[in-house]
């Protein structure tokens, strides 16, 4: 692609908002631009996002749950004192984020032959194998997941088939209901999803890279980890948070397959709003792990700078 | 695209993989054949009844309607959200920017369950009534990050000079956006929404929380797989939807290649 | 496309104004003395899941046809407790025995007018009694049942007879018990002995260390009578802490189960429909409590979930040999060694909730 002719207005000025407003007409269709595009999302997210959260942290500083909820109350630090007490659910946040981290790192190392054969190898169809990729998650998950217990199960076809080819004389309980068993299902539920943004970023590279490297001679492998592997890296980090984070405090699947010592810290802010009526602690418990995770993302960013995986 | 390489192991991980995906689904469909009404094999008589009776259930056809209009509303919403987002990232510069792209992202840790709390704190609040409204907002929130993610690696890949070319040819930002941007990004627009939409299709714990008196197909279902004898109906439902996606996206395929 | 753009904010807008009107139009007509099948109005519902069937409130819907009832689903007591508190705008809720006190104490219940019920003669005495509260009928009792031991006679030959099946080495791997921390303490209670209204500090302690203990025996805990009706027919459960439903529909499965007569004797539940206080529907909602008390309806609680239903004629009418066996409705002495759960204060709830969780989370 050829570069344009030089603009007659210095380039670092477009699309600046702030430099425009010179261009006589254009500025006042920028500004009105940009307020279009920008208020919609800040006030969505300012008002069912922000304001929630606020409010939940509030009630993290609520006593208990007695009276009229939403009226002002003496806020006490009562609720982040007990879970201070309880050294079980720190060792539980741990547990769950360092859980979080191995589901994330081996569901992108597994997602991205997948990526890759979409991207690169499987040319005109790539949308279809896609699509055929994501249909599954338009059942039930729930459903999907009982007649995955099915297959795991001692009863189940993995089971049977083993104890019919003689690997095993009894069934295998350890398929199910335990930590594997939350992990192994949740690393093979998220390998779909986490190819999505490695594929987006596969898809980005210039094919004629390739040649170029192939025409000085660079062999395949080393064409995959000079050029494939770098311009991916954007992806496959976008795609490593994309199922780090919402699984540090997954709760689902351990209810399903973790049997009784499966859970995760996810589990315990779940029954606390769900079987204790107990919605301090279960904010403060919450907003615990919230602020953790953000710690552990600011850290992230220190380490990577997000933005310029996108430059 | 270097095609002729050998890509048969890759290919194989590809079909090994989707085979593994169908499995539970293979599974759900024989089911849904059971005579008996318990999730597990034998299966003692094939039979469609529980098809029949399906379409005679009024209120799982509504169910899923209701998560029909849900994931199309708030999928609809969080592309057209998540597509401004990523223009205000990588198109602009003012002060705030980094802390909106954070708060557009930060609902990834926020587990449902939480979430779900939060928005029914911030409707009661406000005296909103529960309803399929709120749980589509709260699933334009939790589909957002992803339609972000998906539309801003778009938007990152292409040349900032195609824009200042149209610009230097006389249209304005607004006409530029919609004339160059937007359709060149558009693939990965339909991409986010359709996660988007596969996000809020099946969701349960927000629409747990946050739906009134009109439930989603999920919280249809778990309120009737409270009682086993009514799971294969549910099922049946299930495998329907499921087959009727993937005649879709056959038939789409299809098309295209006649194309 | 800056049409699309727009299009969308308006929309956007237009949501949220929609919102803000449709939740400030409320409330159904007055009920007046207009005869049933011309009655109009609206009731909304808060139950839990599965009870919105007509099945369950046929004998309204045939009395008062013209009357639209919209049901919002409850996940547990928990959640309608929460939903309750958080000003939900239901006319009539269902909680359980254990979950009644906080109603009252938080004055989110109204007071039964039962001389406006003409089926609450058929109610029997002791379950009239549980739905009081401070002298005060609150509550209409409806479904109950029992809790005790669900095992397998071909795993289990020697049979049960104590709730402390449920911590038995013996059975490790093999048993289930159901996710609640309330169920927990009552099980310890009736094993140690304890009075359940005023368990002590240290014996709560001493609970939470032999639940602690017990996990290594627990295959999983069950949540929703499916997961356990599975768990048992495919022989992966031995014993477990269920409902009598489960019972019945093993049974009628042709499974080998068998639902023991504990010497510390089994558990009783009641579930209750209270009014919420202050909700306009007032007669409305106690026609919908009465029409709940009626044979239609208690035939198909009995029938379709195999709970017991509060009237006494539908109980005396049951002819099916399984449920007879549920019910125990030929042993007479079952009823007299029941435990029935007593109402829960906050302190309590809270207290053993906590508790359940940290056993959860212990390492």
């Amino acid at each position: 692609m050829t570069a344009p002719p030089t603009p007659s207005v210095p380039s670092s000025s477009l699309p600046k908002i702030r430099r425009i407003l010179g261009r006589a007409g254009r500025g006042i269709n920028q500004r009105a631009t940009f307020w279009f595009i920008y208020l919609p999302p800040v006030l969505w997210l300012s008002l069912f996002f922000v304001l929630p959260v606020l409010l939940m942290a509030a009630f993290s500083f609520r006593s208990d749950m007695r009276g009229d909820l939403f009226q002002a109350f003496t806020p006490t630090l009562d609720q982040y004192a007990r879970v201070a007490a309880t050294g079980s659910y720190w060792r539980l946040l741990g547990i769950s984020a360092l859980t979080a981290l191995g589901i994330g790192v081996s569901a992108v190392v597994l997602a991205f032959p997948l990526a890759y054969f979409l991207a690169l190898r499987a040319g005109h169809r790539a949308g279809f194998y896609l699509i055929l990729l994501l249909v599954p998650f338009w059942t039930s998950y729930l459903l999907r997941i009982m007649a995955w217990k099915i297959l795991l199960g001692t009863e189940g076809i993995i089971n049977s088939l083993l104890l019919y080819i003689g690997l095993i004389q009894e069934p295998l309980a350890a398929l199910l209901y335990n930590r594997t068993a939350v992990i192994v299902t949740l690393i093979y539920v998220w390998i779909p999803f986490a190819a999505l943004p490695i594929l987006a970023a596969l898809q980005r590279i210039d094919p004629s890279l390739f040649e170029a490297a192939a025409d000085l001679g660079a062999r395949p492998f080393h064409q995959f980890t000079r050029i494939t592997l770098p311009l991916s890296l954007p992806g496959v980090l976008a795609a490593f948070f994309m199922v780090f984070i919402p699984t540090i405090g997954e709760y689902v699947t351990p209810l399903l397959v973790g049997g009784s010592r499966g859970f995760l810290y996810g589990n315990i802010i779940q029954d606390f709003f769900t079987k204790a009526a107990n919605w301090p602690f279960g904010s403060a418990l919450s907003i615990i792990m919230l602020t953790a995770t953000l710690i552990l993302i600011a850290f992230a960013t220190r380490l990577i700078d997000f933005k310029q995986l996108f430059e | 695209m270097n095609t002729h390489r050998r890509s048969t192991p890759l290919a194989l991980y590809y079909f090994g993989l989707v085979t593994l995906l169908y499995l539970p689904i293979l599974m759900l469909f024989l089911f849904s054949m059971n005579s008996s009404a318990s999730l597990s094999f034998p299966i003692k008589e094939l039979t469609l009844d529980w098809y029949k009776k399906l379409f005679a259930a009024d209120e799982i056809l509504r169910a899923a309607r209701n998560s029909l209009s849900v994931a199309l509303g708030s999928s609809l919403a969080a592309t057209a959200l998540g597509t401004m987002v990523s223009i205000l990232m990588l198109r602009y510069k003012f002060r705030s920017q980094n802390i909106l792209i954070a708060l557009a992202v930060l609902p990834l840790i926020v587990p449902y369950v939480v979430l779900g709390v939060a928005l029914l704190i911030l409707f009661s609040v406000f005296h909103i009534d529960r309803s399929l409204w709120t749980v589509g907002i709260a699933h334009t929130i939790v589909a957002l990050p992803y339609t972000l993610l998906i539309i801003a690696s778009r938007l990152a890949g292409f040349d900032p000079n195609l824009e200042e070319a149209a610009m230097d040819l006389g249209a304005d930002y607004p006409t530029t956006l919609r004339r160059v941007v937007l359709p060149l990004i558009f693939p990965a627009m339909v991409s986010a929404w359709l996660t988007a939409f596969t996000v809020s299709f099946d969701e349960f714990a927000l629409a747990l929380f946050l739906a009134g008196t009109q439930p989603t197909f999920p919280v249809y279902l778990f309120s009737q797989l409270r009682f086993a004898n009514r799971l294969p109906i549910m099922i049946a439902l299930a495998v329907l939807m499921m087959m009727g996606t993937l005649a879709l996206v056959l038939v789409a395929e299809r098309m295209r290649r006649v194309k | 496309m800056k049409s699309k753009r727009s299009m969308l904010f308006v929309a956007q807008g237009l949501i949220c104004a929609l919102t803000l009107v449709l939740s400030a139009c409320g409330g159904a007509a007055p009920a007046t003395d207009v005869p049933p099948a011309e009655l109009t109005g609206s009731l909304t519902v808060l139950d839990w899941a599965g009870y919105d069937a007509e099945d369950f409130w046929v004998d309204f819907k045939n009395t008062y046809p013209k009357v639209t009832v919209n049901f919002e689903i409850g996940a547990s007591d928990a959640d309608i407790y929460s939903k309750m508190k958080a000003g939900d705008q239901a006319d009539i809720f269902h909680p359980y025995t254990g979950w009644l006190q906080f109603y009252v104490d938080e004055g989110l219940v109204e007071e039964i007018d039962t001389s406006k019920l003409t089926h609450w003669d058929k109610v029997p005495e002791n379950l009239k009694k549980i739905g009081q509260i401070n002298g005060k009928q609150y509550f209409l009792p409806w479904d109950w049942g029992f809790t005790s031991i669900l095992y397998r006679t071909d795993k289990i030959p020697e049979g049960v007879d104590s709730w402390s099946a449920l911590m038995d080495p013996k059975y490790a791997g093999h048993i289930s018990m159901w996710d609640d921390g309330p169920g927990a303490v009552t099980v310890s209670s009736y094993i140690h002995g304890y009075d359940e209204t005023a368990v002590t500090a240290d014996q709560l302690a001493s609970i939470k260390d032999e639940w602690i203990a017990q996990r290594d025996l627990n295959l999983f805990y069950w949540a929703g009578e499916p997961e356990l009706v599975e768990g048992m027919k495919s022989g992966d459960i031995w014993a477990a802490y269920a409902w009598q439903g489960a019972y019945a529909l093993l049974l009628g499965e042709g499974v080998p189960v068998a639902y023991a007569n504990p010497k510390e004797g089994r558990n009783s539940w009641v579930g209750m429909y209270g009014i919420r206080k202050g909700t306009e529907n007032l007669d409305l909602a106690l026609k919908f409590l009465d029409a709940k008390l009626a044979e239609a309806t208690g035939n198909n609680v009995v029938n379709l979930f195999y709970y017991g239903h509060a009237n006494q004629d539908v109980m005396s009418g049951i002819t099916d040999e399984t449920l007879k066996q549920a019910f125990s409705v030929d042993d007479p002495n079952i009823l007299n060694t029941t435990n029935f759960t007593p109402n829960l204060t906050a302190e309590q709830r809270d207290a053993w909730t906590a508790m359940w969780a940290e056993v959860k989370a212990a390492p």
